[in-house]
């Protein structure tokens, strides 16, 4: 292969097997799942498509997250039984807000991910910590970076940012790289924080004072 | 083909140590009727500058006495937004960042990323790229593996496995220098291909290696598997069970110390992982000793998978012969017009993606590390670039782990679950 | 051979600044500058603080361990306590989350207490040129010596410690305040002041800073100081 037209055509998948599923040109998904979750919830199944050869993708209605994630948990045909990840996409421009749940069945040995579109005006899914203990800390760290609100999850604070961090969520596009203050400020609320100040003996107390800790340390600009 | 799975098999009778003969245990739990102090619940703070906690890791400790009641970790201080900062970089550039994360293995960080980008577009890479990549892999492995050990050892009193351990690493740092010219920050990987051949005489340099490695592992093994100082530390403490162990997302070697079958090589083979002889170790018990033996058994079956993999690398182009992809070689670059205008392209706009996203997921050292890459059309920059780290999810099951144990305890469960704050802040 | 070969300048020769000894070959006593001899001391029984967060940990322990063994310069003590530590060595990365942990570890370590600030992460961010992470720990704390690279190998950072080590020997004990001033109103407060952390940590026109539009122009994104929110 040579020549300049290789420069405009753009790279080419060296497996031409590859070329016919892969990326942009998504084909039906024979993923048993899919067509289960079809059946079994109707409307509330967005879209479905595969990505990257052989990764199935389904976009689901946020407002009923909780019943089929239940649902994919339990049901003896499914049985994801391990949460891989939860994580956020943030594609900027007023598109929504994306968050990801990727799992895995141990008992069948696949992978799927599902995906739920968020408004900006409307940044809020139910947790599914009561499902996946490990998706405790997952759902923080969305919080903490993309100002997505879990509802019903036992601890929502901050957790990679101090509690009280004022400049927003780090992975929204519309964040500065560099953050929203100057470095001299920055440096200044650094060393100004109290390393004791979260975490005292009252906030351990569960179902206590994190959520108060959480309502605090909202951003003052006030995120939309 | 080998069986898929051994079990360990390490005697747990009380009565007998692991060579046989009578043990007495020296931290049996000594029974007497302690009157009732009427004690307060105390707090106490571990770290983020602490020598025991592998990183700048806090854990806050509500303890009643010595007892741990309860245990928040308090993470982030090593947070260097590595997601964000990929977003300003091109697919290429941003390789030099995956070996911060997990310094501890770089190569493995490395590789999954550049795996993630390369299913995201559809490269196949070629044949010999595969073995290598294979090859570094398992090496690191065992690198990061070592350092578990050497630090995990320092942790129940023992300092003597971590000289052993670091006089072995610094074989394995000699490799990564003659193979990229670092120690840590490799970058050893491209989307499509490598940095670089394997230079003249490496893996001579890695067969060297591999002979000898083997005889101190064994002496670090007879240091600690049979030592009743470690058995007491580490027997029973910090259990988990496998349903529990899956449900709080455990990966790795401490999922399988809790008996559940679960490693990404098996089960989403890549890079024909499905073709090499190598057996999993599975625990039984879930506690810190079966993690140790994993971790110890992984080792010995990574110089299984190195071997063979040496003796089948075959020959060839390393990279994709694709010059949308892979850089023209220098040469190429000063005499040839294309050459050298494929290389202005790729280094000014690079690679453009298609549209979509990518979970890839890889065995690392620590357990299963996923690369997230989301695309947009022709965008040679990720929208989203994510990484799953086993570490992470790891470290959240500790207070599970450590309640009702003794805070030495906590100590050793902490360094059993083989953290790193490099990948758990991001 | 006398106690005198041990010395710097030993031997029965007396040298500038050196250490001297009277009556060649019966070392009874010997006469020196007290600047000399407790210098001499504390260069030579250093104990580092290990403040290691990041990837130059780990060549930080590489140093330590056998192959390049810290302990043959006198630095066989690794303190992990601040409060019995001579050099802080700060190594890897440090976000503005670490920033009081470290200040305050620097804080309490005694006089006469020096920084070795390891690695292009703590020495000026390095690649970090991002939202979370200090620009450099000469904003937080005073630094002695800065070690390039990423990580330095374990040769560069005992060269450093070298150059503690050298920087000691000039130190003089008659100008201990004026080497060791500090302001206790200072704690907790930047190292430096305003202009000058904005003129350590101004951008600079690497690609992070340029963003490519959908028509191809190229611009510098805003600077952040524009960004504060009024």
């Amino acid at each position: 292969m040579g020549g300049l037209d290789a420069v405009e055509r753009g790279p080419l998948p060296s497996d031409a097997s590859a070329t016919s599923d892969s990326g942009s040109a998504a084909g039906e998904s024979d993923h048993p799942s899919v067509a289960a979750l079809r059946a079994k919830f109707g409307d509330a199944i967005q879209g479905d498509t595969v990505h990257a050869g052989d990764q199935t993708v389904v976009w689901i209605d946020p407002a009923r997250s909780l019943e089929i994630l239940t649902w994919l948990k339990d049901d003896p045909g499914q049985k994801y039984d391990m949460m891989s990840d939860v994580t956020g996409v943030d594609y900027g421009g007023g598109r929504p807000v994306e968050v990801v749940y990727q799992m895995f069945s141990t008992t069948h040995k696949r992978a799927l991910r599902i995906r739920c579109k968020l408004p900006l005006d409307a940044l809020e899914i139910d947790s599914v910590v009561g499902l996946w203990v490990g998706a405790n800390w997952l759902e923080r760290e969305v919080y903490d970076l993309f100002g997505v609100t879990f509802k019903g999850h036992p601890d929502l604070r901050r957790i990679l940012m101090p509690q009280d961090y004022a400049e927003g969520h780090p992975l929204r596009k519309d964040f500065p790289l560099r953050g929203r203050f100057s470095r001299a400020e920055q440096t200044r609320r650094a060393l100004a924080q109290d390393v004791e100040r979260f975490y005292g003996p009252e906030e351990l107390v569960e179902g206590g004072a994190p959520q108060q800790v959480a309502a605090r340390s909202e951003p003052a600009e006030g995120e939309g | 083909m080998a069986e898929r799975t051994i079990e360990l098999n390490v005697s747990r009778n009380p009565e007998m140590g692991v060579d046989g003969l009578p043990k007495a245990s020296p931290l049996a739990p000594i029974d007497i009727a302690e009157p009732d102090l009427g004690t307060e619940e105390m707090l106490i703070n571990i770290g983020p500058q602490h020598p025991a906690t592998h990183g700048v890791l806090r854990l806050i400790c509500e303890l009643d006495g010595e007892t741990v009641v309860d245990v928040t970790p308090d993470i982030g201080f090593l947070h260097s937004s590595f997601e964000k900062l990929g977003e300003y970089r091109t697919w290429n550039q941003i390789v030099t960042l995956t070996d911060r994360m997990d310094y501890l293995a770089p190569l493995i960080y490395n590789c999954a990323y550049v795996m993630s980008v390369e299913k995201l577009m559809g490269i196949e890479v070629t044949e010999r790229c595969k073995v290598v990549r294979v090859i570094i892999m398992e090496m690191d492995r065992i690198f990061g593996h070592l350092l578990w050990l050497g630090t995990t050892a320092i942790d129940v009193g023992a300092f003597t496995p971590f000289l052993y351990a670091f006089q072995q690493r610094e074989k394995i740092y000699k490799l990564h220098e003659s193979l990229t010219g670092a120690r840590i920050t490799t970058s050893a990987t491209r989307v499509g291909g490598m940095m670089a051949d394997l230079p003249e005489g490496w893996i001579d340099q890695l067969n060297d290696f591999l002979d000898h490695f083997p005889n101190t592992l064994g002496e670090i093994d007879r240091l600690l598997t049979g030592n009743q100082i470690h058995i007491g530390r580490t027997q029973g403490v910090g259990v988990i069970g496998a349903d529990e162990a899956i449900n709080y997302g455990l990966t790795g070697a401490n999922l399988r110390a809790a008996g559940v079958d679960y490693d990404v090589r098996k089960d989403q083979p890549y890079y024909d992982y499905e073709t090499y002889d190598f057996e999993v170790p599975i625990g039984e018990h879930g506690d810190c000793y079966d993690r140790y033996l994993c971790r110890m058994e992984e080792m010995r079956q990574s110089v299984r998978i190195l071997r063979q993999a040496i003796d089948r690398l075959p020959g060839g182009p390393i990279n994709v012969q694709d010059p949308n992809i892979s850089l023209p070689s220098k040469t190429d670059c000063m005499s040839d017009m294309e050459s050298m205008i494929h290389h202005f392209k790729l280094i000014t706009d690079g690679i453009p993606a298609p549209e979509g996203d990518c979970y890839m997921a890889i065995e690392g050292s620590k357990g299963e590390l996923g690369m997230y890459v989301v695309a947009e059309e022709g965008g040679t920059k990720p929208v989203r670039w994510r990484i799953r780290p086993p570490s992470f999810v790891n470290l959240s099951a500790i207070p599970k782990l450590a309640r009702g144990h003794l805070v030495s305890d906590l100590i050793m469960i902490n360094a059993s679950l083989d953290i790193v704050l490099g990948e758990i802040d991001r | 051979m006398g106690l005198g070969d041990l010395l710097p300048g030993g031997g029965t020769q007396k040298s500038e600044g050196g250490l001297g000894m009277f009556g060649a070959g019966s070392p009874t006593f010997l006469t020196t500058k007290i600047d000399e001899v407790i210098n001499w001391g504390r260069r030579n029984s250093l104990w580092p603080m290990p403040f290691g967060t990041a990837c130059c940990a780990i060549e930080m322990m590489a140093a330590a361990a056998s192959n390049f063994d810290l302990a043959r310069f006198g630095m066989e003590r690794m303190s992990f306590s601040p409060r019995q530590a001579d050099v802080l060595i700060c190594a890897g990365r440090v976000p503005y989350k670490l920033a009081p942990v470290l200040r305050r570890i620097w804080d309490q370590m005694p006089q006469p207490k020096w920084c070795v600030s390891m690695g292009a992460c703590a020495s000026s961010g390095g690649v970090f040129d991002v939202y979370s992470m200090v620009q450099g720990i000469d904003t937080i704390v005073p630094v002695d010596v800065y070690v390039p690279g990423c990580p330095p190998r374990p040769e560069g950072l005992i060269y450093g410690l070298m150059m503690i080590q050298e920087k000691i020997r000039q130190e003089s004990l008659g100008r201990h305040f004026e080497h060791r001033a500090e302001d206790p109103a200072l704690v907790a407060a930047p190292r430096a002041d305003e202009e000058e952390i904005v003129g350590l940590t101004g951008p600079f026109g690497n690609s992070t800073h340029q963003e490519k539009l959908a028509d191809g122009r190229i611009v510098r994104s805003p600077d952040p100081n524009d960004d504060v929110p009024v």
